[in-house]
């Protein structure tokens, strides 16, 4: 069994969210790699090498040509034999925000139990017209088979992205979709009655914050192991990154300096072996914030089945 | 589907200019220069260009013929693309895509991009070729507009756009044993922006036996400069870049008080002296002023950093353009700190005219509304692009920024204290022998003159190659690999490559060794044939200057190779005193580096102070309180912006914890940003900014002062701790020099010395040293009486340590029955308020003129704040507020709006002022707080030696009640107030 399961988290050419990926993936309790796509490509180090991939957020070449289409086509191209391997070894993959795109550019999303590469769906400009920055309600399919999301009911999340409409060409291919529980989560009116927020019809801005269909937020592959959604989980690790709160905040007396186990951080090696790790499971989970459920699902699914 | 760039066009042409359209569609065009198979051409439009799922891709002009895509014929055609030269981002984008497809294609394969819209339903009276200005910036862009009403419809034809040839010329040798009338035309003519006696200097250098020995064995012109030494003079010596106003000896007169002094350089005596006195108290001041931003150390680990930037020139010609540029730049500023630091915070202040202006405007200047929305959308792609959340702003409105916008574009850094080899990350190291890389883009003519054009005021003939679009892409790339090599110990020395190009950072750099020597023939570059001169002083983007060690060049070069970043070694550090710069073996210039940087002459300058006269505001009778306060809520400088910073990025990095809006729908102010840039730690640091530019038409001391106080109470309010405080001062002035365009230069001046003397005494009262500041001094526009000058602006901006994030607080109100607080009082002072502009705009008042808002007792103050940030990390306040435009009345209503919560409050005991001033008067140093009634008891104990009234309650109401005793002043319904505070920016969109 793997006990502390090695995560890829990709960076390079515009990625912008891969330390706070990395991050939360070490709280989760992986051992975490910031990996450039091109060490990748060159062959000098190989997917084989980690249990876990993350596409995280960013700008991958700026959007131009279409969001996530010049990394995707990296990807589709260069990457194409080692994901295959990823994903024929049943190994957990997650795309966020713009690693979303990516992979739904790549084809790996909605996906076919054999990966061929070929783009079936996209994502593309809001109806807004605009890239906006705001926070939105989730409601989690509890049919679905996703690893990534065993257990989750609803989240409040931010999104921040200008092509986040998940569109097919067919409404059709969304109900099949659905029977196969690969609409993972959608955008919600957060007043609805708990597991009665999911409809395919679409809600007004800015509940559903881009137009998708059927208010699509997430979809997983037939696997269930390769997830994408466009809101930021890893932006809610902790509690006080929750616009709300203050208005609800704990006041607990004794506050530790450091509540998390783990801190997988930013630049030098040196500053992240003079932290002393601070075990103190009781607050770390007190002010966990609900994005990391995600995180702690694909750890567990690691350690459990691979 | 939803052609959504289409609709943006429909919407904005509505919007803007009542112009309904049936329907906008958009055609995103490649034109590829490349040399590709014929039958792989068709697989490169799928698997490139065009999206399958949503796009239909063609290599056929006949596409809006093809009834299939376009059934209904369209009335009008416009085309868009760059001119030659422009940097097209995406089409950069688009060859990298075409290498991995086609990975033997040649070098010089290039792809242009155009968007064309085609117009459905348009009505006849609209001009097309009108339509077609309103689309696109004559300056970088070009369109091609089609009538096609009444002929068949056939594609805009826009040719691949072609720079011509640049053609290499031999250094010139200039003359300077001329006249002093021709001294003046060399540098007229060559817009070097240098005056007589900077000109004289030059030549007295060139007389020098000495020099001309040094020359002569160098093989340079013994007694005359070159083309490249008199270019590189001009941009050091710049405004720009040697403040030389900030420099200079001022014989300063008060006509009010008889006083008559002389001040040498405003910026050592008021500026850096304070500092550097602070400096010895405490401990956490680690770099300041010497280097690309200032430094603090944060904690045993981490410091943090700071720079803000302006960027107005650049933005009045081009908005877009500019303002990215502005952005990208100051990121690059933070990165070129120390041996490298990371930008993870960007702030954005700006001064626009009027966003409803409907007066005439002068020649070449855009209208306000299209500034704006350039400028935002520059900065948002800008910010957005490069992953750094933009975390606290503010736009400011006034006539006088038509004739020249102000960008603000801050960031702030983080580097770890010390890398894992021992070294101080805030100390460059740089030894002689080290080799001088240029890192990232190339150098092209784009961007040539910035630095002297910025020290020039603008004229309709101001200069396009100014005028650069930034590439967030490539600078992420390079910012990525920077601190990549940063950490493995590569670095001895960094700088940016902004204003002056590559003889500014090599030129500064060389002073750590006392000499450099470069090749230019080594310099990248992205079209042949560039000048010596040209390349040298080239402002092109996204590029560092880096000093490596020689043992370490093969694992820097596979690291950048790695990142696909370029990276080329230009020269290498002497230490024999001289900037020495080669074109291949030939020598091109030979300047001492201490006549480089040392020698430009002190300029003398006269200042005289009298009071400027302004008819005294009377506020009107009988009025509607309750009315006046829907209208201020309503202005542009009070109103809503959500819709405008939505759309920046303001949470990636995942350390956000005070977002720009709060409260119960997010929608209520934030008075500070608040970060946790550590995952997983506490601690964080808060941002904030304070300006006034309009106290500046009573005293720009007075709005010095209200800067500084404004930056510190929103700083106060999130939580920050008062003995950890530092700040930025950026000045934007008028051109304040007496000449022929400037009669009234010494009053000018006179308002500049009395904003450096009250900057200096609140930074001294607040303990708040400044770390790193910038002026810029031109900001003007025409001549004679068509002249517009910018009212004298300070913008301050202030970081300070947060002891706990979980601690912080914010503005909206979030329970029922919550006690209300003033600390402060008000005071008489409504001279030059946002209501009394709005009064006098409107007719209800004849002038702005009385006491402005005046810093008195900032040790008082001090003490206020410091007891009241004592409550918050008490946990002793549920809501704080400061009170800036608008007063108390609108501090009340935007906390109301943030909680959707309604408070009963009566201001009578609230200070010896008028009604008016009671309720709207901007009086400083007041912030109002609610306390849950459990915490009133200690709350009132900590804060009994301050001047705090207890004004009133949160209710169960959706009410805000003011009164004073008995009488009702105002009453207004929270929804109502939402509307008017979301109508001017957030209007019609939601």
């Amino acid at each position: 069994m793997i006990h502390v399961p090695k995560v890829a988290v990709l960076t390079g050419f515009g990625i912008n969210c891969d330390h706070e990926t990395a991050a939360v993936f070490g709280m989760a309790g992986a051992e975490v790699e910031r990996i450039h796509v091109n060490h990748l490509v060159s062959g000098e180090r190989n997917l084989e090498e980690f249990h876990i991939m993350a596409v995280p957020g960013g700008f991958s070449f700026g959007d131009h040509l279409g969001s996530g289409r010049l990394l995707g086509n990296r990807m589709r191209f260069q990457l194409r034999e080692q994901l295959t391997s990823f994903v024929a070894a049943g190994k957990p993959i997650i795309g966020i925000c713009n690693g979303f795109q990516v992979l739904v550019k790549t084809g790996l999303l909605p996906g076919n139990e054999i990966p061929d590469f070929e783009q079936t769906a996209s994502l593309t400009l809001n109806n807004s017209g605009r890239y906006e920055n705001r926070w939105v309600s989730l409601e989690f399919n509890a049919d679905s088979h996703c690893i990534w999301t065993k257990g989750l009911e609803r989240m409040e999340v931010p999104v921040r992205h200008g092509e986040g409409k998940f569109v097919v060409p067919d409404s059709k291919i969304l109900d099949s979709m659905d029977s196969d529980g690969q609409l993972v989560c959608r955008y919600i009116d957060p007043s609805s009655k708990p597991g009665e927020g999911m409809t395919d019809e679409t809600l007004p801005f800015p509940i559903c914050p881009n137009g998708s269909m059927r208010n699509i937020a997430g979809i997983c592959d037939p696997t269930g192991l390769i997830f994408g959604l466009m809101p930021h989980p890893e932006a809610i690790y902790a509690q006080w990154l929750h616009p709300h709160f203050r208005r609800t905040k704990i006041t607990s007396v004794e506050r530790p300096t450091s509540p998390f186990s783990h801190i997988i951080d930013d630049d030098t090696e040196m500053v992240e072996a003079s932290r002393t790790a601070r075990d103190r499971e009781s607050e770390r989970v007190e002010w966990e914030g609900a994005g990391m459920a995600i995180f702690h699902n694909a750890v567990s699914y690691v350690r459990e089945h691979l | 589907m939803v052609d959504v760039r289409g609709e943006l066009i429909k919407r904005s042409l509505f919007n803007d200019h009542d112009i309904r359209i049936n329907e906008v569609r958009s055609i995103l065009g490649f034109l590829v220069k490349a040399d590709l198979p014929a039958k792989s051409i068709k697989d490169v439009v799928d698997v490139l260009f065009a999206d399958p799922i949503i796009e239909i891709g063609t290599c056929n002009d006949e596409i809006l013929n093809d009834t299939a895509i376009f059934p209904t014929r369209p009335d009008a055609v416009i085309s868009i693309g760059f001119k030659p030269g422009v940097t097209d981002n995406p089409g950069t984008a688009a060859v990298d895509g075409l290498k991995i497809l086609h990975p033997d294609i040649d070098e010089h394969s290039a792809v242009s991009t155009t968007v064309t819209y085609t117009f459905h339903g348009l009505d006849e009276s609209v001009d097309i070729e009108w339509l077609a200005e309103q689309l696109h910036n004559p300056l970088i862009e070009r369109a091609e507009a089609m009538d096609t009403r009444d002929i068949a419809t056939s594609f805009p034809k826009l040719d691949f756009p072609e720079a011509p040839p640049n053609e290499f010329t031999i250094p010139s040798i200039i003359d300077l044993e001329v006249s002093d009338a021709e001294l003046e035309d060399i540098s007229e003519s060559g817009i070097l922006a240098l005056n007589l006696e900077e000109m004289k200097a030059i030549q007295t250098h060139y007389r020098d036996p000495e020099i001309q020995a040094a020359r002569t064995a160098r093989g340079i012109s013994a007694s005359a400069p070159t083309d490249v030494e008199l270019e590189c003079l001009a941009q050091t010596w710049s405004e720009h870049c040697k403040h030389k106003i900030f420099s200079a000896r001022i014989t300063h007169v008060d006509r009010e008080t008889g006083e008559e002094s002389e001040i040498d350089s405003l910026f050592k005596t008021h500026i850096m002296k304070p500092t550097e006195e602070m400096q010895e108290e405490v401990d956490w001041l680690l770099s300041i002023f010497h280097d690309n931003s200032g430094v603090i150390a944060w904690n045993d680990e981490w410091s943090l950093c700071m720079k803000v930037e302006t960027h107005n020139s650049p933005s009045a010609l081009d908005p877009y353009g500019g303002a990215m540029t502005g952005i990208v730049g100051v990121n690059r500023d933070i990165l070129g700190t120390g041996l490298g630091a990371r930008p993870i915070a960007n702030t954005d202040i700006f001064c626009f005219g009027p966003p409803d202006w409907q007066g005439d405007l002068p020649a070449n200047l855009f209208p306000p509304s299209r500034v704006l929305s350039g400028v935002h959308a520059g900065i948002r792609v800008g910010g957005n692009e490069s992953g750094i959340p933009t975390v606290n702003g503010a736009i400011v409105f006034d006539d006088r920024y038509i004739g020249k916008p102000l960008v603000y574009a801050g960031t702030i850094g983080i580097m770890p204290r010390q890398l894992p080899d021992g070294r101080l990350t805030h100390i460059k190291t740089p030894a002689e022998g080290d080799m001088v890389y240029m890192v990232g883009g190339r150098v092209g003519a784009d961007g040539i003159h910035g630095a002297t054009f910025s020290s020039l005021e603008l004229t309709e003939e101001s200069p396009s190659s100014a005028v650069q679009i930034g590439d967030p892409i490539t600078q992420k790339k390079m910012l990525d690999m920077i601190l990549e090599a940063r950490d493995a110990g590569l670095i001895t020395c960094i700088t940016d490559n902004g204003a002056g190009g590559l003889s500014s950072s090599i030129g500064e750099m060389a002073e750590y060794t006392n000499g450099c020597e470069i090749d230019l023939s080594k310099v990248p570059l992205k079209q042949s044939g560039l000048s010596s001169w040209e390349i040298l002083v080239s402002e092109s983007q996204e590029r560092m200057t880096v000093a490596v060690k020689g043992d370490d060049q093969i694992t820097f070069e596979e690291m950048a190779a790695l990142h696909e970043v370029e990276a080329t070694v230009v020269g290498r550090f002497t230490s024999n005193g001289e900037f020495h710069v080669k074109h291949g073996e030939m020598t091109v210039a030979s300047l001492p580096l201490e006549f480089l940087h040392d020698g430009v002459p002190q300029l003398r300058l006269e200042s005289e102070w009298k009071a400027p006269e302004n008819e005294a505001f009377i506020p009107p009778g009988e009025v509607d309180h309750s009315e006046i306060l829907l209208e201020l809520l309503s202005r542009p400088n009070i109103a809503s912006k959500e819709t405008l910073v939505r759309q920046y990025d303001h949470e990636v990095i995942a350390q956000t914890v005070v977002k720009p809006f709060v409260g119960k729908h997010c929608d209520g102010p934030g008075d500070a940003g608040v970060l946790a840039p550590i995952h997983g730690n506490t601690q964080g640091f808060v941002v904030s900014c304070g300006l006034s530019p309009r106290y500046s038409d009573i005293d720009a001391g007075a709005m010095a002062a209200a800067a500084v106080d404004e930056a510190v109470r929103n700083a106060i309010c999130s939580g920050v701790d008062p003995e950890k405080m530092a700040g930025c001062d950026n000045y934007c002035w008028p051109d304040p020099i007496v000449s022929d365009k400037t009669p009234d230069g010494k009053f000018k001046l006179a308002q500049l010395v009395r904003a450096n003397r009250e900057l200096e005494r609140a930074c001294r009262g607040y303990r708040v040293p400044c770390i790193s500041g910038k002026d810029s001094m031109k900001n003007d526009y025409g001549k004679g009486k068509d002249k517009i000058s910018i009212p004298p602006t300070l913008l301050f901006s202030l970081i300070g340590d947060h002891p706990d994030v979980r601690s912080s607080i914010t503005s909206d109100f979030i329970a029922t029955g919550h006690q209300l607080y003033l600390l402060g009082e008000s005071k008489e002072e409504l001279g030059a308020n946002e209501v009394a502009y709005m009064l006098v705009e409107t007719g209800r008042a004849d002038g702005i003129g009385g006491e402005v808002p005046r810093l008195v007792d900032i040790e008082a103050n001090l003490g206020m704040y410091t007891s009241l940030s004592d409550a918050i990390h008490s946990g002793l306040i549920s809501s704080a507020h400061d009170c800036s435009e608008g007063g108390i009345s609108v501090a009340l209503i935007e906390m109301c709006i943030g909680g959707r919560q309604g408070v009963s409050v009566d201001i009578e005991n609230t200070g010896d002022a008028s009604i008016w001033a009671k309720l709207f008067g901007e009086s400083l140093a007041r912030i109002i707080v609610a306390v849950a009634p459990e915490n009133i008891e200690e709350f009132e104990l900590k804060t009994q030696n301050h001047r705090c009234t207890k004004i009133g309650t949160t209710t169960e109401s959706n009410n805000l009640v003011i009164s004073s005793g008995n009488e009702t002043l105002v009453d207004v319904d929270i929804d109502i107030a939402l509307k008017a505070w979301k109508s001017t920016f957030c209007g019609g969109e939601f």
